[in-house]
């Protein structure tokens, strides 16, 4: 289904909370105030690498208004962040690792004051030669950057013979491809405020995932998780990148020491400095055919610039390992991974999670190969794709999917394919076009714990509420529930309360991530709806004598069944009368996991999504300038709940991967970021991208698949790449290996120039 | 929310505007620029704060009818002059521009979005006819991560007046 407003029909809904934002009057977390706020600010590192000889904060301490100054002295608990591995210090005591280290926080009456303030804590250092690269923290003699070495998490995978199978190949392609450190560039820079109120920790500040920040900052703190609320929603924009810990350390153990709020908000400058961004990576591929176009080999290499300290690092090598064999059947595989430390800023987790890299790579390798057999790039594909029963690319079990086959079938009919080509172009503008698919697994994989919840009830005041411990950071969550709740009980909006992003209020239902919310929820819902219903309707046939059989939920209350067209329904009950009666009984809970294959390969996935896309490129052959003019996406996850929503992920994720793919960049040089804010980091304009984009949607499971819709947060991020430079290659004959693509470089290898300058 | 308090402040020259189509007076800190005035004292946190360099939009204001960067003007600047800001535009009904981004899913997050309205606002105040490329011209001061401006280019197809936009 082709998606749009009139496909989509009366799914197509205004958002719950668009209202407020469209007005301008939805208060972000950063937005609020408190009555005798304080300001906190963070000191951060003048090295990249450097041992820290002193700290002294005595002349900080002395400024009219400050009213704290701490250092790694004044934490309670865990001197250490990082959701897999909290080795990321709050404040940094014998060394920083890089720019972006914290060394102290200052809470004082005013910005101007915490900044003087700042400007007078002396720390003596004593500087260290600085690793700014993989293969640098890779040498012999490379200085030590953690205790247990520099290299943070390794990967291997094999199958089959590589050697052997190499020597059968009829051609075979060798290439190393190279991504930037993308920046997500939330618009609303990280913060929030922090207060102090009976004896709890109050911290409203945006997360992914509200129990795990209370779990790392009771270590922290070293207070009970129960005396730490955290208010976590609406969110001005994530990708990934803030469900690690940000401000919150530094706000609560500021408003703790002074027993005021404290508001915490980065400047866009210090976001880019201690945020997190897209691992770099170096990915060294391998692949042989035989003279059929049968993939025999694939090796592959995978060295990822994790930056100086873990965070998520693993993970998202365990899951470049995994997308480096794609939707493709080799026999023969190796994989070998590697995430390093350097003294760069730190990697995390960002949509698409290590996938966008080594797609990239590997559709890379199938457009070089399909070149060297002289074959249709797309049939190459063809030739090797999975069928619906095939194992994971690790070889694990996973749901039957026919994802890859409908998305590659369903792309060949693009309109991109059927433009007017005799189109008056300049001599200099030169037309490409380029295809790429991808598929992409969703929730956290084998081994590692993924728990799901939610809540169900009527609640007091008569309304049918649901609670999940899910965030909205603009993906849509509440109206997706909104929908999902209207279509279960046939209710009104007004029905309805949908309560999300407060601990105090919420169950645990796992992190906002992975492309699993939607998917949670729908599952949750499924599993909480017959029991609430029938508690509901006995209730109601006691009330009212009325068989349970012949009640059903709707506008307003609780109505009788109607059996004949021409016999109208008839309210029984309204909520709010149900509601006076008592709600005690009427509260449902659920806790599962997210399905997991069955076999135990790490991280390995169990639900695909799918993806194909064609785009369509002009390349100025005067400036090496490259404009994406068409964008079509095919994805196949499953039944659509949200239109709008699924159209904005993948229409917002394409254009990610389009600044990726020409633009992105945080360059670092010598463990600096010279791309300080948004004059010198590119994302996107409106002038940057095509005026439409065209998304297909399959909606078609296979027979018996239980799982429902796939999320689709982060399958719109992770093939474009590889479709541009592909369309660029139509264009000009010039393969791309490194992102982002420099017209300056793209210049230099143009044909004609290169002519004129031999 | 009681003004009155917030207008307070230590130091500074008294200075005069129109905020929302209602005379204002208070004394400003020179160093303050109209985005600090405007979210702190004010607390019209409608205004979003994003890179402080004028390049993302987020913080954009009317100022006699014209959209600036709130972040780029010193709030001295403002005496004497019309300031509106997307309070002042949602004060008694929906904008039909801002109708335009609730049907067309023309925001997610929506932290661009006030600053994407004023923008819009500013252009259509001044042209009333505008090509798609006028649009497009009128938006490229704002930046959008979340949508890749899907819905947004949708929202400006039903303000364009040529006949490419009515196909």
């Amino acid at each position: 289904m082709l998606l749009d407003k009139n496909s989509a029909k009366d799914k197509w809904r205004i958002r719950p909370d668009g209202k407020e934002k469209v007005t301008g009057s939805l208060q972000y977390l950063t937005d609020m105030t408190f009555p005798n706020m304080l300001v906190g600010r963070v000191l951060r590192s003048e090295y990249a690498h450097a041992e820290i000889k002193s700290i002294n904060i005595s002349k900080a301490l002395q400024v009219d208004g400050v009213k704290a100054v701490l250092t790694h002295k004044d934490i309670p608990g865990l001197n250490g962040f990082g959701i897999s591995n909290p080795d990321q210090p709050v404040f940094c005591s014998e060394k920083v690792q890089y720019e972006g280290d914290a060394l102290a926080a200052i809470a004082a009456v005013s910005d101007e004051i915490a900044e003087r303030a700042l400007k007078l804590i002396e720390v003596e250092y004593e500087s260290l030669p600085i690793v700014d690269s993989p293969e640098k923290a890779l040498e012999k003699n490379a200085p030590l950057l953690h205790p247990k070495g520099n290299i943070l998490h390794e990967t291997t995978y094999f199958l089959g013979n590589m050697e052997e199978s190499f020597e059968k190949c009829t051609h075979i392609v060798e290439e190393t491809y190279e991504t930037p450190r993308q920046m997500h560039t939330y618009l609303e820079t990280e913060g929030g405020i922090f207060v102090s109120e009976n004896g709890r920790l109050m911290v409203y500040a945006p997360t992914q995932h509200g129990y795990k920040d209370r779990m790392q900052l009771s270590r922290i703190l070293a207070l009970p998780e129960e005396s730490i609320r955290i208010i976590s929603s609406p969110i001005g924009g994530s990708f990934g990148g803030k469900d690690e810990l940000n401000v919150q350390p530094y706000g609560a153990l500021l408003t703790l020491a002074c027993g005021l709020p404290v508001k915490m908000h980065y400047s866009r400058w210090e976001s880019v400095v201690a945020g997190l961004k897209r691992h770099p990576m170096k990915v060294t591929m391998k692949t042989g055919v035989d003279r059929d176009g049968k993939l025999l080999a694939h090796q592959v290499r995978i060295l990822s610039d994790t930056g100086a300290y873990s965070t998520l690092g693993g993970p998202v090598l365990n899951f470049a390992t995994e997308h480096s064999v794609g939707p493709y059947i080799i026999p023969n595989v190796e994989i070998k991974g590697k995430a390093v430390y350097t003294n760069n800023g730190v990697s995390g987790e960002f949509r698409g999670f290590g996938g966008n890299q080594v797609i990239f790579a590997l559709e890379g390798q199938m457009d070089r190969l399909a070149e060297k057999l002289g074959i249709n790039p797309w049939e190459l594909r063809r030739r090797n794709l999975r069928g619906m029963y095939d194992r994971g690319p690790l070889g694990q079990r996973v749901v039957p999917t026919n994802g890859a086959l409908e998305v590659w079938d369903a792309i060949r009919k693009s309109s991109v394919f059927y433009k007017n080509k005799e189109e008056h172009q300049p001599p200099w503008i030169r037309k490409g076009i380029g295809l790429s698919m991808a598929m992409h697994g969703s929730g956290l994989g084998y081994g590692i714990p993924d728990p799901a919840g939610g809540q169900l009830r009527l609640n007091e005041n008569g309304k049918i509420e649901v609670a999940f411990g899910h965030e909205e950071f603009g993906q849509g969550l509440i109206g997706t529930l909104e929908i999902l709740l209207q279509d279960h009980f046939q209710c009104e909006k007004d029905d309805l309360e949908i309560i999300i992003g407060d601990t105090d209020k919420v169950p645990p239902s796992g992190s906002s991530t992975a492309s699993r919310t939607t998917n949670m929820v729908w599952q949750a819902l499924n599993r909480l709806k017959p029991p609430f219903l029938q508690a509901i309707f006995k209730r109601v046939t006691q009330m009212t004598g009325v068989a349970e059989k012949n009640l059903q939920t709707g506008p307003g209350g609780i109505w009788t069944k109607s059996e004949k067209e021409d016999i109208p329904s008839l309210l029984v009950i309204t909520y709010k009368q149900l509601a006076k009666q008592g709600v005690d009984d009427l509260l449902f809970s659920t806790q599962f996991h997210y399905p997991v294959t069955p076999d135990p390969i790490i991280g390995g996935h169990y639900l695909y999504t799918c993806t194909s896309v064609a785009a369509e490129v002009e390349v100025n052959l005067l400036t090496g300038m490259v404009k994406v003019t068409d964008i079509h996406h095919t994805v196949a996850a499953g039944p659509v709940i949200n239109p709008m929503g699924y159209l904005g992920q993948i229409e917002g994720g394409s254009i990610m991967a389009l600044g990726f793919t020409l633009t992105e960049d945080a360059v670092m040089e010598n463990g600096r970021y010279l791309t300080k804010n948004l004059d010198t980091y590119l994302i996107p304009t409106i002038m940057d991208v095509p005026s439409e984009q065209t998304v297909d949607a399959i909606e078609e499971l296979p027979e018996g698949d239980e799982f429902g819709p796939r999320g689709v947060g982060e399958v719109g991020s992770v093939a474009l790449a590889p479709a541009i430079v592909s369309a660029i290659h139509d264009a000009t004959g010039i393969w791309i290996k490194k992102l982002p693509v420099k017209p300056e470089k793209l210049i230099r290898e143009l044909p004609f120039l290169q002519e004129r300058e031999a | 929310m009681n003004r009155k308090e917030n207008l307070v402040m230590e130091k500074g020259s008294r200075m005069s505007f129109v905020l929302n189509n209602k005379p204002i007076s208070l004394h400003v800190d020179p160093s303050k620029r109209l985005v600090d005035i405007l979210r702190n004292n004010l607390q019209l946190t409608g205004t979003k704060i994003s890179c402080e360099i004028g390049r993302c939009g987020a913080c954009m204001v009317l100022i006699d009818g014209k959209a600036q960067n709130s972040c780029l003007t010193m709030a001295f600047q403002c005496e004497g002059k019309h300031v509106e800001t997307i309070e002042g535009i949602s004060e008694n009904n929906v904008d039909p521009i801002q109708e335009a981004f609730l049907e067309e899913g023309g925001f997610q997050c929506g932290y661009c979005t006030p600053g994407m309205v004023i923008s819009l606002k500013a252009l259509l105040n001044e042209n009333t006819d505008p090509s798609m490329d006028d649009l497009k011209e009128g938006l490229t001061g704002n930046l959008c991560r979340c949508t890749g401006y899907g819905g947004i280019h949708r929202v400006l197809q039903r303000f364009c007046a040529t006949e490419e936009c009515n196909k």
